[in-house]
């Protein structure tokens, strides 16, 4: 065979020229996907305001009432214990300046105490604290079965696929709600019904959070296990499991090497969104009754008991509804925020003004140079 | 004296909505575009990069002008931003005068009276580019009522006329089918019908045949050839294809990172060409029959399939174990969604001896990619008999077929999606290592440098990730990693079809020496017969499912014998004009030929 | 195609029987019949809880309940709701009814707000606008519902009710949402800043205007859209319709929307004889809406021209919006009777229940008391399903203006306005098709806070009760309710993608 004559040799092996990814490459020197991802995700304002709001909450929670165990410093740590003493009827002592007088003080009651004299900021704390507990062991449950059933019939299809998605469809037919009211009703009713020892009904009492979150996570993990079989669909056609699959690579291998790294993405947004869903329905579920019940505290037990106190005890519920917002919301922010880091698609493009603005400097010094 | 127009004619009583530039008539020969210094810059992040520099060319009624260049060349960019296409981050500078008329910043209805009416665009994926919810009928007929006050009636009545101008088999009842029931080459007729409805002077021909089988290409070229001599449209024809230049071009503008390095007449170009780039780039186009051309056919060893029976096995040397031998070979392709299952490949008979590069060729639906992929067991074989390198496989299970991964690697088409993107490359390189020969740490590091040595990579680009990679490099690591357990077989499905033509050039000297020096046997498999050309010593062809001609590449290429062949190869465009219009003539002749007989 | 059916339905059947015989279980062990009786202090306990048993069956293994009672469900007995003995086949009709009140209104004005403001918003991508609307649905999003709709209770009822009795002006409450509106108008509408300014003041002006005139006469005791409102609005709505649909320069289909506006008007004139003669009734209101759309689309037709579709098209929707205007100003006339009547005493918004027993009246009077006890849930289900469509059609409509043919189509010379409102509005809301019926019908159920919270009788609050006082019949049936209406739902989005996506429907 007759060889061509030699080429510029280096064109091709100096890297990106000003090829196909030429303009984003230089942005993304020397870095591994997820570092790339991770600076993305650092960028973004919305997942930061998302990030920093989640972490003071729980920061603000869990050094006030502790962990388990261990006692937190606010001076209020038995917040069930009635007080006779009330303050002011009651109300708030936390100001802030700018809203009515005094500066900033938090008082002896920041939150306002309720009827019967508990501290209204220990009880929201700790609700707090049953929520972020409830949010992280559900998603842990729904993305370990959700993962592995979606990945499991994304990766086998026919047979497999088929008997997954219809169990799938099982669980996914009634409202989230539903089963989760009969789930959480199950676990206040059985251990009256089957007439349990008082040690194992209070040990179930205590620990209902989580007993709760492992339940949510039962019913939460359709959507998640929908999600990972279709990218699990898509990527068992890429030509690199082919590859490695040429290779001798196992399934076993395949999938955890190769796949699943790649579908990271699309799993941890859809576990940080399905986060949100699982505190806004755990708190509905309290409200409703099913979920955690007085005496342990659940921000929408607190809602619930003190919806009739609006009128005249308004701060009863604007503080525990405020805090199940900044959760929800803050969750969501940075669910946003990952998702614009994974997908390379939705580049960021300026305003007019900005282009304009940096065109104008761009001639300037273009020219400014050449005189 | 204005050329009569077969178009304009039935126009005449039809009352433009949009003004026209000039006073309408245009002759041969007149400057109708003007382009100085047009540079179009891209805002990424805070800078603003040059995509394009410095353009200059002046286009001339009924002309074809050909920008050539590989990607990144701004040679797309370039001729958007003549109609104000440009992404949103894009702006355009400079000048560019459509008789006379400056079109670099003109805005709104301005702008949108010169889009459609007097410059049209053919883009190149004709399958997203028109809208799969309406009829093609529908979306000719909006662009005439966009820039003419016409009854619906009389639209219809000229979206009729228009797709039989380019000859859409059964106009009327074509015109109420949507774009997903045409094939590729039919909906790239509606494209160019739906850019000649309004009569434009300027059409923008963007890589308008690149996602064609090249038959079906030849034929968009010689509608495109036709439709000139009847038009007095100017047409920019944007295209890496060299071929294609050599077939439509009458001037050509080379650009290279967003210059213009060279320009001049097609017969200048192509036989003096004077910047250094233009020489290397014509230098890397494969050139069918330049291989192969004084070789003297005495012997006539080629086996043809005469439609009813499949193409025989070659015979071979009962000594040597053949490194790939296939009889009967039938392969279905599984359910993919909605569609069911079919028979892909049918009977098929091929012998590929040790250390020998066979290249399979056909178009998109032969089938070569299905049976590359049952050569690596990557699809069951439903009939018949696969041997590699003496081992049968035929029906092997996971388990049999692991020693059996040792003899053969593959090698990709798209070097994007190839490799693992969260590896390093140099792990995606030593995964066989890893598996078969279970090599870990320094001994593991010291093959996967070979390999990269091997492939004149530098060492150290083991740690960097597939995105950091050109697609040059891509390839060469994807090489380098179907060579790492040193197999007897290697099938390269389509490896360089993705790559600029330089480093194609540059892919395929690689490959050649690695044979050359491994002595593996390869089944090359492309749609590019001068790419095949080059590397193998035997071609087969498919068509369908089925092998059609298996011959030494001289016979094959020189003197076909199945009209299928003749077809496909009377097909390829060369870049050279003089032979490409002889080729031409020939291929007219088969064509003629082939449905008189 | 009848065989795609009949699988789908055995499908759905299997799935439906295997959810019963799940659901069953699982309420099995959930639900303690006896629990008010286990710490019971009368003296016949024992004989009590035996009676119970006996009554319920609860000595029997569940699988046998399990099957009693599917037998009686299969020939149409759906049981008992033990603690009231009422049968559920009776307390199901209503229940639905109730429930599909309830959520239809609320499903449609999400729906038409969330896809207008979410293709919007995807127009008008990476401005402030956009930005502000990602926040607020956000926001939205993140809204426990029990929470807003306790809140709702408070504002909305106690607060409008105490407002409408002593109706006073808040200025700085009033320039600020004029000011608010002109910046949505202005931010929606786009263009540049001159053109931004103007709309601004415009919208602002006429928001403060509006609002100030509502304010400051005697609106409020006698609120009347009136002859005056229904023409400009209908004839402000005329212009829309045809700038969005049909272009401006279309004078045709203008003048069709146009004098279908003005018809408009003088039906409403008219048809006040029709409604103080004819009692009303909603079989007469279908009957007008239809007579109206006819008109309007005749209009169109009458007008002519090449395109007539076009302009019956808009003729049909400035009737439709005519018919709405008459409907609601007629509804309205019946105010001041209503808030003076004795049983609503000065407190019209309700917070509890669907309708205000022993109010007598006519048709009229009773659209009335509906609206205001609808207004409050209506409110809190479309803040948060708003947020979801919002986000949901500007991803779908993102995608598709990144679409080749959006390229091509500008690249024909056509408008602004007909390539977005033609070629991407067309693809982005397809995927609707499959959303929507989900949606819809699993709404129906689930629903189940705000009918709590606000006393609708409907599935979602018999579900709750039933669950509270662990009868299974009920609960059961509401199960199954809404398994097989769910199943219905996936099957009508199905069969309506397929027709609407002719790559499906026309096969290659």
């Amino acid at each position: 065979m007759t060889t061509n004559p030699p080429l510029d040799p280096a064109s091709d092996l100096s890297g990106p020229g000003r090829g196909d990814n030429a303009i984003e490459a230089k942005e993304v020197e020397g870095l591994s996907q997820g570092q790339i991802v991770w600076r993305r995700f650092l960028r973004h304002r919305g997942a930061m305001f998302g990030l920093i709001l989640l972490a003071l909450v729980a920061i603000i929670s869990f050094t006030a009432m502790g962990i388990g165990p261990i006692p937190g410093l606010w001076k209020y740590q038995d917040y069930n214990r009635s007080n006779p003493e009330i303050l002011n009827g009651g109300a708030p002592t936390l100001s802030i300046p700018g809203f009515g007088s005094g500066g900033f003080a938090i008082g002896e009651h920041p939150f306002g105490q309720d009827d019967i004299g508990r501290d209204n900021f220990a009880l929201v704390m700790k609700g707090v604290q049953t929520s972020l507990l409830v949010m992280i062991v559900m998603s842990i449950v729904a993305l370990v079965i959700g993962v592995t059933v979606g990945a499991l019939a994304g990766y086998y299809r026919k047979r497999v696929d088929q008997a997954l998605m219809r169990f799938t469809d099982l669980v996914i037919t009634l409202p989230v709600i539903v089963l989760g009211a009969v789930l959480g009703k199950l676990l206040s009713t059985i251990p009256i019904k089957l007439d349990w020892s008082q040690e194992v009904r209070e040990g179930i009492s205590a620990s209902m959070p989580l007993l709760l979150a492992v339940m949510l996570g039962l019913i939460l993990w359709p959507s998640l296990a929908r999600l990972v079989r279709g990218e699990f669909l898509t990527l068992r056609e890429r030509e690199f499991v082919d590859s490695a699959r040429v290779a001798g690579a196992s399934d076993w291998r395949i999938i955890t090497k190769h796949i699943l790294p790649n579908a990271v993405g699309v799993i941890i947004v859809n576990t940080t969104l399905l986060m949100s869903t699982a505190v806004v329905l755990e708190t509905a579920l309290s409200f409703l009754g099913f979920g955690i019940n007085p005496p342990l505290i659940s921000l929408g037990n607190l809602i619930s008991t003190y919806q009739g106190a609006f009128s005249t005890r308004p701060w009863l519920f604007w503080w525990p509804g405020l805090f199940i917002i900044l959760i929800a919301l803050s969750v969501n922010f940075i669910g946003d925020g990952l998702r614009d880091a994974f997908d390379p698609r939705t580049k960021r493009i300026p305003s007019e003004r900005e282009m304009a603005r940096t065109l104008i400097k761009a001639n300037r010094a273009a020219t400014g140079g050449a005189a | 004296m204005s050329k009569q127009n077969v178009v304009e004619t039935n126009l005449e009583g039809a009352v433009r909505l949009s003004r026209r530039i000039g006073d309408g008539t245009v002759k041969k020969g007149d400057v109708i575009l003007e382009v100085k210094d047009l540079g179009v810059k891209f805002w990424v992040n805070g800078e603003w990069f040059d995509a394009a520099e410095n353009v200059d060319y002046d286009l001339r009624a009924g002309e074809v002008l050909a920008i050539v260049g590989e990607s990144g060349s701004g040679k797309t960019q370039s001729s958007m931003s003549l109609i104000g296409l440009l992404p949103p981050n894009g702006r355009a500078s400079g000048s560019a005068k459509l008789k006379g008329v400056e079109l670099i910043g003109l805005t709104g209805s301005r702008m949108r009276e010169v889009r459609g009416n007097e410059i049209a665009v053919i883009f190149q994926e004709p399958m997203t580019a028109l809208n799969p919810v309406y009829t093609v009928g529908f979306q000719i007929v909006e662009t005439l009522r966009t820039h003419f006050v016409m009854a619906p009636a009389a639209a219809k009545a000229r979206a009729i006329e228009l797709m039989r101008l380019v000859e859409i088999p059964e106009p009327e009842s074509s015109f109420d089918k949507y774009p997903h029931q045409l094939s590729g080459g039919q909906r790239q007729r509606i494209m160019i019908a739906q850019s000649l409805a309004c009569d434009p002077k300027l059409l923008i021909a963007d890589e308008p045949t690149t996602a064609l089988d090249v038959t079906v290409q030849a034929e968009i070229l010689k509608l495109m050839r036709g439709l000139r001599e009847r038009v007095d449209a100017a047409i920019i024809l944007i295209t890496h294809d060299m071929g294609v230049v050599a077939d439509m071009a009458d001037r050509i503008v080379v650009m290279k990172d967003g210059r213009v390095v060279e320009h001049g007449t097609s017969d200048e170009i192509f036989t003096a060409p004077k910047h250094p780039y233009t020489q290397s780039l014509l230098a890397a186009v494969p050139h069918l029959g330049s291989q192969t051309g004084d070789d003297h056919i005495v012997v006539r060893e080629s086996l043809v399939s005469d439609g009813k029976n499949p193409v025989p096995l070659a015979d071979g040397d009962p000594d040597v174990t053949p490194a790939l031998l296939m009889e009967g070979v039938s392969i279905d392709y599984p359910k993919q969604g909605r569609r069911p299952v079919f028979r892909a490949a049918h009977d098929i008979n091929l012998r590929i001896d040790p250390g020998r590069v066979l290249g399979l060729v056909g178009e998109s639906g032969s089938g070569k990619t299905t049976i590359g992929r049952a050569a690596v067991a990557l699809l069951p074989v439903a009939d018949g008999r696969l041997q590699v390198a003496g081992r049968d496989i035929t029906h092997a299970s996971n388990a049999d077929l692991y020693p059996f991964r040792r003899d053969v690697g593959i090698v990709f088409q798209d070097p994007g999606s190839s490799l693992n993107p969260r590896l390093p490359v140099g792990e995606s390189i030593g995964e066989p290592l890893y598996l078969h020969e279970k090599l870990r740490g320094s001994e593991l590091s010291k093959r996967v440098e070979a390999l990269l040595d091997s492939v004149e990579l530098p060492r150290a680009m083991r740690n960097r990730y597939p995105h950091e990679l050109s697609g040059g490099q891509r390839q060469r690591i994807g090489i380098a990693r179907s060579l790492a357990l040193e197999p007897k077989l290697l099938i390269a499905d389509e490896p360089t079809s993705a790559l600029d033509v330089s480093v194609q050039a540059r892919v395929l000297q690689l490959f050649a020496d690695l044979q050359e020096r491994y002595g593996f046997a390869c089944l090359f498999i492309s749609h590019d017969l001068a790419v095949v050309e080059m590397l193998s010593s035997r071609i087969a062809v498919m068509k369908d499912g089925r092998l059609v001609e298996v011959g030494p590449t001289a016979e094959i290429v020189n003197s076909p014998q199945h009209p299928y062949t003749q077809r496909l190869l009377s097909a390829v465009p060369v870049p050279d004009p003089a032979e490409q219009k002889k080729r031409r003539e020939l291929r007219d002749a088969i064509i003629e030929q082939l449905h008189l007989v | 195609m009848v065989r795609f059916l009949a699988r789908r339905l055995a499908l759905a059947l299997g799935i439906l029987l295997t959810l019963s015989a799940f659901m069953y279980f699982m309420l099995d062990l959930a639900m303690d019949p006896l629990w008010d009786l286990r710490t019971s202090t009368s003296p016949n306990k024992a004989e009590l809880i035996q009676n119970r048993i006996n009554q319920l069956g609860l000595d029997l293994p569940w699988w046998e309940r399990y099957w009693i009672w599917l037998r009686h469900f299969v020939s149409g007995d759906f049981g008992l709701a033990w603690t009231t003995q009422q049968r559920v086949n009776e307390m199901l009709p209503g229940a639905i009814a109730t429930s599909v009140q309830l959520v239809f209104a609320a499903t449609m004005i999400a729906i038409l707000l969330g896809v207008v403001v979410g293709v919007v918003s995807a127009l008008r991508q990476y401005t402030t606008f956009d930005y502000s609307i990602t926040f607020v649905s956000f926001v939205l999003y993140a809204l426990p519902v029990f929470w807003v709709a306790v809140l709702l209770k408070q504002f909305l009822a106690i607060g409008l009710n105490n407002f409408l009795n002593d109706p006073s002006v808040s200025w700085p409450a009033v320039i600020l949402f004029a000011i608010v509106a002109g910046l949505f108008w202005a931010g929606a509408i786009g263009g540049d800043l001159r053109k931004k300014l103007m709309i601004f003041g415009i919208s602002g002006v006429v928001t403060f205007g509006a609002l100030a005139y509502l304010l400051t006469s005697d609106w409020l005791v006698n609120p009347r859209i009136g002859y005056v409102g229904v023409a400009v609005i209908g004839l402000a709505w005329a212009v829309a319709v045809t700038v969005v649909f049909a272009g401006i320069n279309n004078r045709r289909a203008l003048y069709s929307a146009l004098t279908t506006a003005v018809v408009g008007v003088v039906a409403h004139y008219a048809v006040q004889w029709l409604f103080y003669y004819v009692p009303g009734s909603w079989t007469l209101m279908l009957i007008l809406l239809l007579v109206a759309i006819g008109c309007g689309a005749g209009i169109g037709w009458l007008f002519g021209g090449p395109d007539r579709a076009v302009s019956m098209r808009g003729g049909a929707l400035v009737a439709l919006m005519m018919a709405v205007l008459t409907f609601v100003d007629r509804v309205m006339q019946g105010w001041s009777l209503y808030f003076n009547s004795n049983v609503i005493k000065g407190r019209p918004i309700a917070t509890i229940g669907s309708e205000t027993p022993g109010l007598g009246g006519d048709f009229w009077i009773t659209q009335l008391d509906r609206f205001t006890h609808l207004l409050l849930p209506t409110i809190a289900l479309v803040l948060i399903s708003f947020a979801s469509y919002t986000r949901y059609q500007r991803g779908s409509m993102l995608e598709v203006l990144n679409q080749e043919y959006i390229r091509t189509a500008r690249a024909k010379g056509l408008t602004e306005r007909v390539t977005i409102v033609r070629h991407a509005l067309r693809n982005a809301l397809l995927p609707l098709a499959s959303v929507v019926p989900v949606d819809i019908i699993s709404l129906i159920g689930g629903a189940v806070i705000t009918e709590t919270i606000f006393g609708w009788n409907g599935m979602g609050k018999m579900f709750v009760t039933s669950l509270r006082q662990s009868e299974p019949d009920p609960v059961m049936a509401y199960v199954m309710i809404t398994g097989a209406l769910a199943m219905v739902a996936n099957l009508v989005a199905d069969f309506l993608y397929a027709l609407l996506d002719p790559r499906i429907r026309v096969n290659a």
